[in-house]
């Protein structure tokens, strides 16, 4: 057998197994190759994203705990404040991938939490898969006092 | 005839700035929000959470999943709030899984996120806009009438009723 054909054989032997590769990847290891994604781990409020985003009212802690259960339930999406003032919007917690209306985040609204995760970067925006909730604080914010109950009053 | 001739020009000019400013279409509300501005743009309607990572369910989720506007430019844009109070535009976008809606609303450029409000929706440039007010249909049909639904909604019931307005237990406003 002389060299070169060693060498095709190689090269075609290469190009079977890449071919094998690409046809068994699943939707999700073809959408990481495009998506950056980076493990992080974050402590913050968890928060309704529009008003703290638009601040169009206070829009933390107690103060705002009933209006950020509201917003939740309306289908706004939930996102985690860290202490740095950075902003990530949670597309799904641990195993559950819904992300309106979710039960679950319902309960976690105004707490403070801290997560592990797969963050995702575009546009703007910080999107966070919380892949696990390693501690819960509940709500600590204590805002009510100084601002009432935002919006309506108490 | 000069005076003719002014008129004609002062009138032709005013029609032509109230179209030129304003148009023949609707333009979103302006809030005064820092870094707003009013889009109107053709979007394409995604599920976030499988733009990003793949894992697509059918029909974007059925309502359970974040919707993303995929601008004419790439980028995805996220639409946070439509024009039910206190509820996001989910059930007006969720039709257009994976096809093109005109929207218009206020682009939110901060700083931390940025954000889009939908205030109204066409298919065609020639359509009337329609307000992105599905939610509150939708939940009466399911809830029934009330006079503001996020008080009367199953899900909040349940969850203030477990920790109060403020989230903790116990800790109730003073009695009025």
């Amino acid at each position: 057998m002389t060299l070169g054909r060693v060498i095709a054989m190689g090269m075609a032997a290469v190009g079977l197994i890449g071919g094998i590769m690409l046809s068994t990847s699943t939707p999700r290891a073809q959408a990481a190759a495009t998506a950056q994604t980076k493990r992080v781990q974050v402590t913050g409020e968890v928060i309704e994203t529009w008003c703290s985003v638009s601040a169009i009212m206070y829009a933390y802690g107690t103060a705002h705990h009933q209006c950020a259960v509201w917003c939740t339930a309306g289908g706004i999406p939930v996102s985690l404040k860290d202490k740095s003032g950075a902003f990530y919007l949670i597309l799904k917690i641990e195993e559950d991938d819904s992300n309106i209306a979710n039960p679950r985040l319902a309960t976690f609204m105004s707490h403070e939490v801290t997560v592990d995760g797969d963050l995702i970067e575009r546009d703007g925006v910080k999107y966070l898969l919380v892949t696990k909730v390693f501690d819960d604080k509940g709500v600590v914010n204590l805002t009510h006092e100084q601002n009432g109950i935002v919006p309506f009053g108490n | 005839m000069i005076k003719t001739v002014r008129f004609s020009t002062v009138f032709a000019a005013l029609v032509w700035c109230s179209v030129g400013v304003s148009g023949p279409a609707r333009a979103a509300d302006e809030y005064g929000i820092a870094n707003e501005k009013v889009v109107q743009f053709e979007v394409k309607v995604v599920d976030i959470a499988c733009q990003l990572t793949g894992n697509c369910p059918a029909n974007c989720g059925g309502g359970k999943r974040q919707l993303g506007l995929v601008t004419p430019d790439g980028k995805l844009r996220l639409p946070v709030k439509g024009q039910t109070l206190f509820a996001n535009a989910i059930p007006d976008l969720l039709p257009y899984c994976g096809k093109s809606v005109m929207v218009d609303g206020l682009l939110i450029e901060n700083p931390v996120m940025t954000i889009v409000h939908v205030q109204n929706l066409r298919e065609t440039a020639d359509q009337k806009w329609t307000p992105t007010e599905a939610f509150e249909a939708d939940w009466t049909k399911k809830n029934g009438k009330a006079e503001e639904w996020q008080r009367a909604d199953p899900l909040v019931k349940a969850v203030i009723a477990a920790d109060g307005v403020y989230g903790i237990r116990g800790l109730e406003p003073p009695k009025k």
